[in-house]
């Protein structure tokens, strides 16, 4: 696992973000410069004053978007340099309680809306940004704001936003219309085609109903959606009848994913209820893939490793878990398509990981 | 209120297609159909016909916006110029009885590209502004002009997406034309109508000539694989040939995909085989008869998947808008704009039939020269009638967002664009084609639906191909 937080200490006391360079190479005014390290750390220089980090060399850091937090004496390291899978939490926030939500949501929200701005301004050229939360829509004027300004400046950056798509309305349509909004698409799920099961899975009342006013706008906005649908015991056996729906009603879609449980979370502790083991009964997600391709929707499982998924449908697995958080057995070691596969996320439980792989 | 953009189309064993104007169907038993006809529909009617989008609801914003784009996406917009069909030479070392574009002898002078087509030609490709780019060389025999197919070539090398497709007749392959061949950007598409006898007939004629040009498809075969080459079959519907032949003519070399082409009225054949013109009920059902044998063959051997192209083009139509490119069969059918013809004298045509009529002195429809634009009153005339979708009787069709329209079609047939729809050769085929498509996708036959599957790249075979309201 790759440390997104380090500890830190530093001169100043706001809390500051700052590109670090190890090599003395095109100086911008927001970098910091690497004044010494070792193995243990760094200690970089920059407008805010010296800052000396812990726990990962100059060479890791060397071109990481960061932010400083001095009196949390934390440093977070925002955009990793090189990474395809970078992710900004703008708010922790949420107004749904999923039953298998990875990232349980809190009460206060922490406002750092100007701070990531800045980080996606020192956005390496044609990065993918993602966004995410608890519901980052909860703050649309700010979304958006901070979304358009940077993709003024930087047409160069893409983003890809995490939301539950409830908190749109019609007079968003010609904003989203806008041409830089080519370069953003909207992750957004839905668990069930029947309103009352997703409605139960995300645990709020009246939500997929608001989901579909906000499907219908983003239709309308020319929006980029990737549709998701994590895979829980109560939708197990409703794919099917989901991928009509989609069909029918969201063939708009980038790609849907359908997406296994991740064992973190609300998830962990509710592990034998929700996670649905799809060596024992793949029919009805391989039946949802095939109504899906029949229909012209893009889908994709999403961590499923490879060699769990029956061979006419191991094209629709792809590697994706971030590579912070991925991992994979130890008999992975000998497979031909470690590459192509998603593996496992790291807090996945290793003897479930372990007896479950063949490889191919 | 509610809104129910249907249209209905009774099919010959008792049952209804319904099909709304985007393209979503469904098959309707009688039941359900008394029902619609006497407003007495169920609520369990209308749940169903609102959840497959035929009935959109005032307040169901989604079914709306969902509709409207489904509508739209059944229109096909005109891309930017990126596929150019051009004809270095009309001459040919064949000469086939059914030439469609009436090509000149081998020695003939004339027929080539000029120096100032050529350097038009090239100048063409340097202002292109797309990053991807499709050339097929017609002819005449390209092959005989191997200069003029390198000098394109080198031009295009700046295109990371590129293909050459070169048509020829593989009669005569030489190191000069192999270090063309060798290119991983080139393929080829030849003509191949059966066996020797059935290729012989009507094309190579005498026994070295026929002979000649097997040795040469198993050569190009056997060093580039399968998928280097494509071919076509022309069929004399008067005398076709066995469809097992025919297949099996295609399977020796390692071909899966099969065009079963009628031959064309165009050129010479319209005056050396005028039934060419219409195909009657005989030509339609050796049409079935062969889908049949492809889809026998296909259970019998899983190994390979045998397809006929314009039956799976249909069929993918129906279910995949947008998803291939066939210009062929599209609508509307924008001429002239994202791919041109041009002829061996410079000539711009908006379709290689296009360029057959004016070559048979039906008609001469082309739109401008390579040299000084085709952005012509002459295009724009033809685009203002290359829509179905303010046809009287295409308007009342279920299978209008699935069809296309074809002006050229009809004026190689009639000599006009205005005959009534169902009294054109092009409506013939493409209401048999869709009926079939919609006979198979609902029978509940396995060996059926697994060819359907395999037609449409689908992981595995569906529970249905479409919803059935009884």
């Amino acid at each position: 696992m790759i440390p997104l937080l380090l500890s830190a200490e530093a001169e100043a006391d706001a809390p500051f973000v700052t590109r670090l360079r190890a090599t003395g190479t095109s100086m911008h005014s927001a970098d910091a410069s690497l004044v010494e390290s070792d193995a243990l750390g760094a200690t970089f220089a920059g407008k805010s004053g010296l800052f000396a980090i812990d726990g990962a060399t100059a060479d890791d850091l060397d071109g990481d978007v960061v932010l400083v937090r001095p009196q949390a004496g934390r440093v977070e390291r925002l955009l990793r340099s090189g990474s395809p899978h970078n992710t900004l939490l703008v708010t922790e926030r949420c107004d749904q309680l999923c039953v298998m939500c990875s990232q349980p949501p809190k009460k206060t929200h922490d406002d750092r809306f100007d701070l990531l701005e800045q980080a996606c301004l020192l956005a390496e050229p044609d990065t993918l940004i993602g966004i995410s939360g608890g519901e980052p829509t909860l703050y649309k004027d700010q979304l958006l704001g901070m979304v358009e300004r940077v993709l003024t400046a930087r047409p160069d950056l893409r983003f890809h936003i995490l939301t539950n798509a409830q908190h749109f309305d019609a007079d968003d349509i010609s904003r989203l219309r806008a041409s830089l909004y080519r370069q953003v698409s909207w992750g957004i799920p839905l668990y069930a085609a029947e309103p009352a099961l997703h409605d139960e899975i995300v645990g709020k009342r009246g939500a997929f109903a608001q989901l579909e006013e906000g499907f219908a706008h983003l239709i309308m906005a020319g929006a980029r959606v990737e549709l998701r649908t994590v895979l829980v015991t109560p939708n197990h056996h409703a794919l099917p009848d989901l991928a009509r729906y989609v069909a029918a009603r969201l063939q708009f879609v980038e790609a849907w994913s359908i997406m296994q449980l991740e064992n973190i979370g609300f998830a962990k502790g509710r592990w034998s209820n929700l996670y649905v083991d799809h060596r024992a009964d793949f029919r009805p997600i391989g039946m949802a893939l095939t109504l899906a391709t029949l229909h012209n929707v893009r889908a994709q499982l999403f961590n499923f490793p490879r060699c769990t998924v029956p061979a006419d449908f191991r094209k629709y697995a792809i590697a994706s878990i971030s590579d912070w958080k991925r991992k994979f057995a130890s008999a992975c070691e000998a497979c031909r398509e470690q590459s192509q596969c998603s593996g496992f996320f790291e807090w996945h439980p290793d003897d479930h990981a372990e007896t479950c792989v063949e490889p191919l | 209120m509610s809104f129910l953009p249907l249209r209905s189309r009774a099919l010959p064993d008792g049952e209804t297609i319904f099909v709304n104007d985007s393209g979503r169907f469904f098959l309707g038993a009688d039941g359900f159909v008394g029902r619609l006809i006497d407003g007495a529909e169920t609520e369990g009617d209308r749940i169903s016909l609102r959840a497959g989008g035929h009935l959109i609801e005032d307040a169901d914003s989604l079914a709306f916006a969902a509709h409207r784009r489904a509508v739209a996406r059944r229109i096909a917009p005109a891309a930017p110029l990126d596929y150019l069909i051009l004809v270095p030479t009309l001459r040919c070392n064949l000469d086939c009885s059914y030439c469609q574009v009436s090509r000149v002898n081998i020695d003939r002078a004339g027929f080539d590209w000029s120096e100032e087509t050529l350097a038009a030609v090239l100048a063409t490709i340097d202002g292109l502004a797309c990053d991807r780019l499709k050339i097929e060389f017609q002819g005449g025999e390209p092959t005989l002009r191997p200069d003029l197919l390198r000098a394109v070539m080198e031009k295009a090398e700046r295109f990371a997406q590129r293909q050459f497709v070169i048509c020829s007749n593989l009669q005569h392959i030489d190191d000069e034309l192999l270090a063309i061949f060798d290119r991983p950007d080139v393929f080829i598409s030849t003509s191949l109508d059966g066996d020797e006898v059935t290729h012989g007939r009507h094309r190579t004629k005498d026994a070295e000539t026929t002979s000649a040009f097997f040795r040469n498809l198993r050569f190009i075969v056997d060093r580039y694989g399968p998928s280097k080459v494509s071919a076509l079959p022309t069929i004399n519907a008067a005398t076709p040939p066995a469809a097992d032949d025919l297949i099996d003519a295609y399977v020796a070399y390692g071909m899966d995909s099969i065009f079963l082409r009628p031959i064309n009225y165009q050129g010479f054949a319209r005056k050396r085989h005028k039934q060419a013109r219409e195909q009657d009920e005989a030509w339609r059902s050796y049409y079935e008869g062969f889908i049949h044998r492809l889809i026998a063959r296909n259970w019998a051997d899983q190994d390979r998947v045998l397809e006929e192209t314009y039956f799976s083009i249909g069929l993918r139509r129906i279910f995949q808008p947008g998803r291939e490119r066939h210009v062929d069969l599209r609508n509307p059918n924008p001429m002239g704009y994202d791919y041109i013809v041009v002829d061996h004298d410079g000539a711009v045509y908006p379709t290689d039939e296009a360029r057959m009529l004016a070559r048979s002195g039906v008609i001469d429809l082309s739109i401008g020269t390579i040299e000084m634009g085709w952005d012509s009153e002459a295009r724009e005339l033809l685009n203002s009638h290359a829509t179905n979708q303010f046809d009287p009787a295409c308007m009342r069709c279920v299978y209008q967002p699935y069809c296309g329209r074809d002006p050229i079609d009809d004026l190689a047939r009639y000599g006009r664009i205005d005959m009534p729809r169902h009294d054109t050769a092009f409506c013939r085929r493409h209401m048999h084609l869709f009926d079939l498509i919609f006979r198979l996708l609902y029978t509940d036959c396995e060996k059926v639906r697994y060819s359907l599957a395999q037609w449409l790249r689908l992981p595995s075979i569906p529970d249905s191909f479409g919803e059935v309201m009884a």
